[in-house]
């Protein structure tokens, strides 16, 4: 039986297609993955399917009668239920209310009958913004299921996860199947496709690049997913890609002193408790370190009180023997400590803004004219060669951030770090999130050059494939927390990180 | 000493009668979203419209009625503009007061011309409990539009607890606007509700001034009661009781200024009327216990995926 | 077409004819021909140097504290509270003034009032800065309570003997300020028929230097980028408390100097009722202006005519002058209704 038909679904804004004709067609109990990378039109197709927009042009069918939600009310109504990327729970609310706000009957035993079902307990009483992100993405999939949909639609839902939590979502869409259900899993993982998934639609550029896939294979997939063949791949794309074979890089000696030390660093929690506990962490110089582990450990905290944003209630940070634990900002930047924040458009850069002024913010006052204007002739050709050398494709240093795709965001805002100098350490984090293939390879590409260079390097990455095929050592955070470190070529390296990641003692 | 102190508290009571209805109603449009400035204009319409309506028909109640119309229908502007149309709360807010204070000084320079006393609602005392010492004249000595005053401030703070289910909805509309669409909760119909509401209550705050406190209608009557409004709220930190409890403070300072000469005290009078603001800054600013506004406050809604 | 339509410019014309229409009627209902209040209006805008001059400086005083908003809204600071600062710069300014002796030379006197009057209403907002930039407190909601205890201030100023009432010698006695000295006093400009002060000057220039300072400077660029995200901004070395406080001061400074200026401005007193609401009307020049310095004068021009028409409207041609604000009003929200209209044609 058809669960979803979609035919000849195009979006436009303006003169982007962010859809063009896509056809789609999932069947009643079948897990149905939706691949693409980053751009392909996924996430649009989700708010279709979910009524958040309406379609410039094409038809949607549910079981068989015509399906046009005007808004995400007719959505639910129709027995669609979404699974967003951003989570959609009020974060001042508790569980139990997010969930009443849903208005179905008889919620305590639809509840248990989850828990029962699925093994999807949630902690009714919390408040949703105190949860670790992997609960509340729990949170998010109870409360699609408890009005127990027809067709469940999951927008890249295991970002945020571990690998045992990815573990039991898997088994939950698998279940849902089996049941008779629909479920479309939206994802850019590949290994997440091979292990649920019974057929796959792939998307790019708002296309359908390949449809009723049954072949799962890496070697099937990725060539329609970037449209060219697999050996190209870097082997850290595969980490990337969630792949499970991964080609770690050789051992390599590190033989000098340490310019990086954290001592003893903790940051108590607002309500109680440490979101950072007692963390010490040395990097020498050429060499790169990865911080592991499931979001929401204290990474997060790790990276704020490394970038200044975050004064840590205890611990010292020093970077060639200079404390910079109080230091503003700028001072770190002077010092030479570049920062490749996490999240890009709140942190990195000002989207509204132009390249050449993201480029040179904290460095105004090199581009003056009579003292007092500001030189935007002599910051626009600097930035202009910025632009050239790093292979950054803008329209111009003039254009907004914001009309560069998320990899060329990425590039300026790693262009921008790597140009202290000296470049003393670098620390990225999630630099490759939402990028695609091709500035994945060019921004790790950046951060080995660096590093090759005699930075000392933090790389902090939840794609464990990732950090094993860039790293010399890994460390894992868990409880704010940071283990013992794990040098990525060692043998069962990657088995012991996973063990880490969920609190394992290894 | 204790007439003066009864006096002072059934001074304060009635003079927080208008405050609570307006600001039970601010309360819940600010919960939901949406910063109504404008309950100043809604009141001055609603008492213009109180004072018109109980001129044209000699009745009281028909004048009450007029103002709940009236009150509703700057509601229904203010909605218009910043749910509909997403226009910026404070500029519609402001201006819809200036509106608001031409359109009824206008009317009234037309329609109030001989200056005389209006029907209006007279004291209400319930026999036995408003000859409770102290508390008695003040709790139990009010005018019918008093006690629903009381009323309607009870029935809201209790109806906006998160027991129940509208409660809950219009928190998540005043937090995530997002978030409550994907839930499948009506935005905009629940914050154009919540904004029709401040218009009702602020008309009949409205009609409280002018028909039960004054008994005429003279130029801006309102005079900042309405903002004073919205201090309550700020102040009562987006709760229901503790707005309440803003109130009835607010009432009784005023209260104070006529009382304190009586008594011999002299505190200047501006450091009076300054109180209420002052408190509230002291509450946003978190220097006196923890306070959140809604996060969704004075954001409009638009579903742009 | 469609764009033409959208056209700001367009929309404010039309705008500007529902609202006109809309005061014909309320003149009609006064019982006044259309002819006839349209005369009065136009008088009172410009017929005689006299209404020329106290238009302009009607409009000069909306234009500082819109010029001022603009700085804030630049850091992404939305300032309610000029009226606040207004009221609590002309009370500095009076103070500064009454401090001087009778015999104060005017390049004295007067640079000692508006740097007063600016100090003040610069103070006031920092109060919010402050509260914004170390406790993250919305800057509406102070601005706005500031505001309240801004006028409180005043009262208490021009009602206390100890403060700056003058001397009580009879029951008749005002609550306001003994004059000030001459030299305190803002110079006329123009004609002698003409009240313009020295403020006019000083709005068009504030108005140029905000102008050149958002949109040539490195400090306009780093308001621009906090007013953004402020996240990045600290992110990347700016500092972003001290340009969220320094933008609100610069904004309640200009609030401030206006307030001084109406002080030094006939009858050089200061009175319970001296802002006349300003405040507020400033704050929607500056929102309707979003930003553009061109649009902050010529706003504040227009609502400084229609301010000086509507009153000569009540003394030529009986029409109330609430008439006039009811326009005025209503203009402002055909206009904020149809912003979402004209953003649509700028995409």
């Amino acid at each position: 039986m058809i669960a979803l038909e979609i035919a000849g679904l195009s979006k436009t804004y303006g003169s982007v297609r962010a859809l063009d004709g896509v056809d789609l067609t999932v069947e009643a109990g079948t897990v149905h993955c939706v691949l693409g990378e980053n751009g392909a039109g996924k996430s649009t197709l989700c708010h279709a399917v979910g009524g958040s927009l309406t379609p410039s042009a094409g038809s949607m069918s549910l079981f068989g009668t015509r399906y046009a939600p005007r808004r995400p009310k007719e959505a639910i109504a129709a027995g669609v239920a979404m699974v967003h990327q951003h989570f959609s729970l009020v974060s001042t609310l508790t569980v139990a209310e997010n969930l009443r706000l849903l208005r179905v009957g008889g919620l305590a035993a639809r509840l248990e009958r989850l828990a029962d079902r699925y093994g999807l307990a949630v902690p009714l009483d919390e408040t949703v913004g105190d949860l670790p992100l992997g609960v509340r993405q729990r949170v998010e999939i109870v409360k699609a299921l408890l009005r127990e949909p027809r067709l469940l639609v999951l927008d890249e839902p295991t970002g945020v996860l571990g690998p045992a939590e990815v573990d039991a979502l898997l088994t939950t869409c698998r279940r849902i199947a089996d049941d008779g259900g629909a479920v479309v899993l939206v994802t850019h993982k590949l290994g997440e496709v091979a292990r649920v998934a019974d057929v796959a639609t792939v998307l790019r550029g708002g296309k359908v690049a390949g449809s009723g896939l049954t072949d799962l294979s890496a070697d099937n997939l990725i060539p329609l997913m970037i449209g060219r063949p697999a050996d190209d791949l870097a082997p850290v794309l595969a980490g990337t890609l969630g792949l499970s074979e991964v080609v770690v890089r050789d051992e390599r000696a590190i033989d000098q002193a340490p310019v990086l030390s954290l001592r003893d660093i903790s940051v108590t929690r607002p309500g109680g408790g440490y979101l950072l506990e007692n963390v010490d962490l040395d990097i020498a110089p050429g060499e790169i370190v990865g911080v592991a582990g499931v979001e929401g450990n204290g990474q997060t905290e790790l990276i704020h009180v490394l970038s200044g944003a975050l004064v840590p209630d205890a611990g010292t940070v020093e970077l060639a023997g200079e404390d910079l634990t109080r230091a503003t900002p700028a001072r770190r930047t002077a010092a030479g400590l570049g920062v490749v924040p996490e999240d890009r458009h709140h942190e990195g850069c000002v989207p509204e803004l132009d390249v050449a002024t993201n480029l040179y913010l904290g460095r105004l006052g090199e581009y003056r004219r009579f003292h007092v204007l500001l030189d935007k002739k002599a910051m626009r050709s600097a930035a202009t060669a910025v632009i050239e050398k790093h292979g950054i494709s803008a329209p111009g240093p003039a254009a907004p951030m914001s009309a560069l795709s998320g990899g060329n965001q990425q590039k300026v805002v790693l262009a921008r770090e790597l140009a202290l100098d000296p470049l003393v350490c670098l620390a990225a984090a999630q630099p490759t999130r939402g990028l695609d293939v091709g500035a994945v390879d060019a921004v790790l590409g950046r951060i080995r050059a660096a590093a090759a260079a005699g930075a000392a390097v933090l790389v902090v990455s939840s794609e464990l494939g990732e950090l094993l095929a860039l790293c010399d050592r890994v460390v894992v955070a868990y409880r704010g927390k940071l283990s013992e470190a794990i040098v990525a070529a060692a043998p069962g390296a990657h088995d012991k990180i996973a063990h880490l990641m969920i609190g394992a003692t290894a | 000493m204790s007439a003066v102190l009864e006096e002072i508290l059934s001074g304060g009571v009635r003079l927080a009668a208008p405050l609570l209805l307006a600001s039970a109603g601010e309360l819940v449009s600010e919960r939901a979203g949406v910063l109504n400035l404008s309950v100043e204009g809604m009141m001055l319409t609603g008492a213009f419209a109180g004072a018109a309506g109980a001129m044209v028909t000699g009745s009281a109640v028909a004048g009450v009625a007029c103002a709940l119309v009236a009150g509703l229908l700057v509601a229904l502007i203010q909605a218009i503009l910043s749910v509909t149309l997403r226009a910026d709360q404070i500029v519609t807010g402001i201006t819809a007061n200036a509106l608001a204070l031409g359109a009824t000084t206008y009317g009234a320079r037309l329609l109030f011309t001989d200056g005389s006393s209006l029907e209006g609602f007279a004291a209400l005392p319930i026999p036995v409990l408003s000859e409770i010492p102290l508390i008695g004249p003040a709790l139990f000595e009010q005018t019918a539009l008093g006690y629903l005053a009381f009323a309607v401030a009870a029935a809201l703070a209790f109806g906006l607890s998160r027991r129940f289910t509208w409660g809950l909805a219009i928190d998540a509309v005043g937090e995530d606007t997002l978030t409550a669409d994907r839930c499948g909760l009506p935005v905009r119909l629940i914050r154009y509700a919540a904004v029709l509401l401040t218009g009702a209550t602020a008309g009949l705050a409205g009609a409280d001034l002018a028909l039960a406190e004054v008994h005429a209608f003279s130029d801006n009557i309102t005079g900042g009661v309405g903002y004073l409004a919205v201090v309550a709220v700020i102040a009562g930190r987006w709760r229901a009781w503790p707005t309440v409890l803003a109130c009835l403070f607010f009432g009784v300072a005023q209260a104070l200024q006529f009382a304190a000469p009586a008594v011999g005290l002299h505190v200047p009078a501006p450091l009076l009327v300054t109180i209420p603001y002052v408190i509230a800054l002291l509450a946003v600013s978190g220097l006196v216990g923890r306070s959140r506004a809604p996060s969704g406050l004075t954001v409009p809604f638009a579903r742009t995926a | 077409m469609i764009a033409a339509v959208r056209h700001p410019v367009f929309v404010g014309a039309v705008a500007a004819i529902v609202a006109a229409c809309a005061g014909l009627l309320l003149a009609a209902g006064a019982g006044t021909s259309p002819a006839v209040a349209v005369d009065a209006l136009v008088e009172g805008m410009t017929g005689t140097p006299y209404a020329i001059g106290s238009s302009l400086n009607t409009a000069a005083v909306l234009a500082l504290i819109a010029a001022g908003f603009t700085v804030a809204y630049r850091a992404g600071l939305v300032n309610v509270g000029g009226e606040g600062q207004l009221c609590v710069g002309g009370v500095t300014g009076a103070a500064a003034g009454l401090a001087l002796p009778q015999g104060v030379p005017g390049w004295i006197g007067v640079p000692v009032v508006l740097i007063a009057g600016f100090a003040g209403g610069a103070a006031w907002a920092s109060i919010a800065g402050l509260l914004k930039a170390k406790r993250g407190t919305s800057e509406v909601i102070t601005t706005l309570l500031l505001n309240f205890v801004g006028a409180g201030v005043l009262a208490l100023a021009v009602h206390e003997e100890a403060l700056l009432r003058q001397p009580v010698t009879s029951a008749e006695t005002l609550p306001q300020s003994a004059p000030l000295p001459p030299g305190a006093r803002l110079p006329l400009i123009g004609s002698i028929e003409s009240p313009a002060t020295l403020i006019v000057v000083l709005a068009v220039a504030a108005a140029l230097i905000v102008a050149l300072v958002l949109r040539h400077t490195p400090t306009g660029l780093r308001l621009t980028a906090v007013g953004h995200s402020p996240a990045a901004s600290a992110r990347l070395g700016l500092g972003v408390a001290r340009l969220e406080v320094g933008g609100l001061a610069v904004a309640g400074g200009l609030a401030g100097a206006a307030g001084a200026c109406l002080v030094a401005t006939a009858p050089y007193v200061l009175a319970e009722h001296f802002s006349s609401g300003y405040g507020f009307t400033g704050l929607v020049v500056g929102l309707l202006a979003r930003g553009s310095l061109t649009a902050v004068l010529a706003i504040a021009l227009l609502f400084g005519l229609l301010t000086n028409g509507g009153i000569n409207l009540q003394l030529a041609a009986g029409v109330p002058a609430a008439s006039v604000q009811v326009v005025q009003s209503l203009l402002v929200l055909l206009i904020a209704a149809s912003m979402i209209w004209t953003r649509k044609g700028a995409r």
